[in-house]
């Protein structure tokens, strides 16, 4: 079997948007949230390179992928921010404990 | 030149708004001052654009292919509304330095009445339907947050919350209009609209004409969306009758007359505006004639009045509708202001609680009663005029569309309208003193506000010749506005017509039996069940409240899908995705 790079690449990005799909379907951690977000955004970003180097437009897909990169990171950040101060205040990560909106 | 006007007439109320809440709250003389400058700064300004009118585009913005450009047109049917906010605006902020003299929060008071004085004019300026519908929303946000200006009181938020919620029920055929206009025109000017409403086809006009009318009953209150004017008397006095006598609920009128040239072809259109103008006239005059609340009663006559407009509308008098729409916002805000002076002297709104005052407020009184004849249609106050021209044009339209009937119900109304004022002018300034309370009489700058709107009330129908030249410069109008040649010549007609000694003959019987009430009693028994039915409202209260409970139980019945947790939300947004993707592929 003889992969070429791209199709090892987009194998790589479905993997990747698959399991942060899976991982923000199931788990109820607001940290393992957090990380199953950050698998699917790197996929996304994955995604951006690769069409660049499809479309041979590298600059264009690595650019734009580099502002995802900042974007996530900001997103990253604030994500574990909300978990730590959720934490301080309820005692608790777990997703079904923050419900409170509802009642 | 009109440019610079309109700018001046939008942007001095806005800054002046800004200006307001900057100065803050801690000096509230400041606030007074400044927005009595602004105000009359744009009283004048409103005026400077009477005599600066332009069929042409005066403004226009462009902002991108989405919106089209947000343009401005200073023609006749425009500068007219523009002048009535502005002048009227001004009049009731010089009203509001005595009314809320020693009030809290000053700045949220001016500063929505002045932003409402600004969104006001652009609405009746811009000829863009987008935009106009950007400050139609405007103004129903500023009459929301002024009804509810006595926030801690659970009526006036509850009233507020009514106005706003009915309004933007009706903002929808508005938005609903813009869509279709954008969808077969590929912009929102109104001019290219009217120039040539064939663009659509006949149905989707139709549907664009009646919802344009949805649009104009739910902000002139009219029927069957009439319920939220009276709610809205929760108001501070001097906002009722800017917003809720003298300007927005004119927005409505306002918008029929713009579209009457392209929808008068719609079949039906006309007629039901007629009929939503007669059942408005009508229902909310024997509503002001149970009334005990003065606010209501002038409320109710308020939704009266306008059922006049809308009804001289749908029966094609223009003018007419304009006419009293002019008189009426003088006439209208000279009786509320008046009222205000008296609520505010004697410290009730309960006319069961008043009564003799005119004695102890003589200026307040007389300029009440001049008010109060205008209202009935009594020569020569303006009111008689308009009224006669709304009635005679009922009576062309009747006969020429066999509805007669509606004609006759509308003097009727004119006669009922007599009897509830001259009861309301009873109760409140003749007869025994029913109550403890010492009235004191209306400050300076109370009575530096009523005494110009009592000269416009006796004087504005002499202004019959200038309005149809004004009226002229609108280029959708040509052919619209009848052969005469001069308003001279309509004051004649109206002289003349025997309709309108049939109309005076009905009101003097209206008068006659407020006279003759004791020798009454048996006719009043029998419609005991008649006076019942009015002070529920006819029911429409009952229906309103229906709809909020159905809402709030479907509302709480849906939470069930609001699990509140992420993994089925991201469940939801997956599955849609997986829609999306299959109809990209099952389409592509």
């Amino acid at each position: 079997m003889n992969l070429s790079i791209p199709s090892i690449l987009l194998i790589s990005v479905l993997a990747l948007i698959g399991i942060g799909l899976y991982g923000l379907l199931i788990v109820r951690n607001l940290i393992k949230v957090v990380i199953a977000l950050q698998l699917l955004a790197k996929g996304a970003m994955l995604a951006l390179v690769l069409a660049g180097s499809v479309a041979k437009d590298v600059n264009l897909g690595q650019s734009i992928a580099l502002t995802v990169i900042v974007a996530d990171t900001i997103v990253a950040v604030i994500g574990l921010a909300l978990a730590v101060q959720i934490r301080r205040h309820f005692g608790t990560l777990d997703l079904k404990a923050l419900t409170t909106l509802r009642r | 030149m009109p440019a610079l006007w309109i700018g001046l007439a939008i942007g001095l109320p806005w800054l002046g708004a800004l200006i307001v809440l900057i100065v803050g709250d801690q000096r509230p003389r400041g606030q007074h001052g400044a927005a009595v400058g602004f105000a009359l700064a744009a009283g004048a300004a409103g005026v400077g654009l009477l005599f600066n009118t332009d069929a042409a585009h005066a403004v226009s913005l462009p902002v991108g292919g989405a919106f089209g450009d947000f343009t401005f047109l200073a023609d006749g049917l425009g500068v007219f509304l523009a002048a009535v906010a502005t002048v009227v605006g001004s009049l009731a902020v010089i009203f509001s330095v005595d009314y809320m003299k020693g009030e809290h929060q000053l700045g949220r008071y001016y500063g929505f009445v002045l932003f409402f004085i600004g969104a006001m004019v652009g609405l009746v300026l811009t000829s863009s339907l987008l935009l106009m519908f950007v400050f139609w929303e405007i103004t129903a946000l500023c009459s929301y947050a002024l009804i509810s200006f006595y926030n801690d009181d659970p009526k006036a938020v509850a009233g507020g919350m009514k106005a706003l919620i009915i309004t933007q029920l009706g903002g929808i055929g508005l938005l609903a209009g813009a869509l279709l206009l954008f969808s077969y025109q590929h912009n929102y000017d109104i001019p290219t609209f009217l120039a040539n409403p064939n663009i659509m086809p006949g149905n989707v006009l139709a549907v664009m004409a009646f919802g344009c009318l949805a649009a104009a009953a739910a902000k002139s209150a009219q029927f069957p969306f009439h319920t939220w004017l009276p709610e809205a008397m929760e108001a501070p006095t001097p906002i009722s009758a800017l917003i809720h006598a003298a300007t927005m609920v004119n927005a409505g009128v306002y918008l029929l007359a713009r579209f009457y040239p392209a929808f008068q072809a719609v079949p039906g259109w006309r007629e039901a505006v007629v009929i939503i103008g007669m059942i408005s006239a009508l229902l909310a005059a024997i509503m002001a004639l149970v009334a005990t609340d003065l606010k209501r009663v002038l409320a109710y006559s308020t939704v009266s009045q306008l059922g006049y407009m809308v009804f001289a509308v749908g029966a094609g008098g223009l003018y007419a509708s304009q006419f009293h729409l002019l008189s009426h916002s003088v006439f209208k805000a000279l009786l509320f202001l008046s009222a205000g002076a008296v609520i505010h002297g004697i410290g009730t709104r309960d006319m069961r609680l008043m009564g003799g005052l005119g004695k102890q407020m003589p200026i307040v009184r007389n300029v009440f009663m001049i008010g109060a004849l205008a209202l009935m249609g009594i020569p020569v106050l303006n009111g008689f005029w308009s009224k006669e021209m709304v009635l005679e044009a009922g009576l062309v339209f009747g006969t020429e569309h066999g509805m007669v009937w509606a004609y006759v119900l509308m003097l009727v109304g004119a006669g009922l309208t007599a009897l509830y004022t001259i009861r309301c002018i009873w109760m409140v300034f003749y007869g025994p003193s029913r109550t403890q309370n010492r009235a004191h009489n209306a400050g300076p700058a109370m009575r530096a506000a009523l005494i110009p709107l009592a000269l416009g009330t006796l004087t504005t129908w002499l202004l019959a010749n200038p309005f149809l030249r004004l009226l002229e410069t609108v280029g959708a109008f040509k052919g619209l506005l009848g052969t005469v040649e001069s308003g001279w010549e309509m004051l004649l007609e109206v002289v003349v017509a025997p309709s309108t000694w049939l109309a005076l003959f009905v009101i003097g019987l209206g008068l006659l039996a407020w006279q003759g009430r004791s020798r009454l009693v048996g006719i009043k028994r029998g419609l005991e069940g008649l006076a019942r039915a009015a002070e529920a409202s006819f029911g429409f209260e009952a229906i309103n409240r229906g709809i909020v409970k159905t809402v709030q139980t479907g509302a709480e019945s849906l939470r069930v899908t609001q699990t509140g947790l992420l993994n089925w939300n991201i469940l939801g947004l997956v599955a849609g995705l997986v829609v999306v993707l299959i109809v990209l592929i099952l389409g592509g």
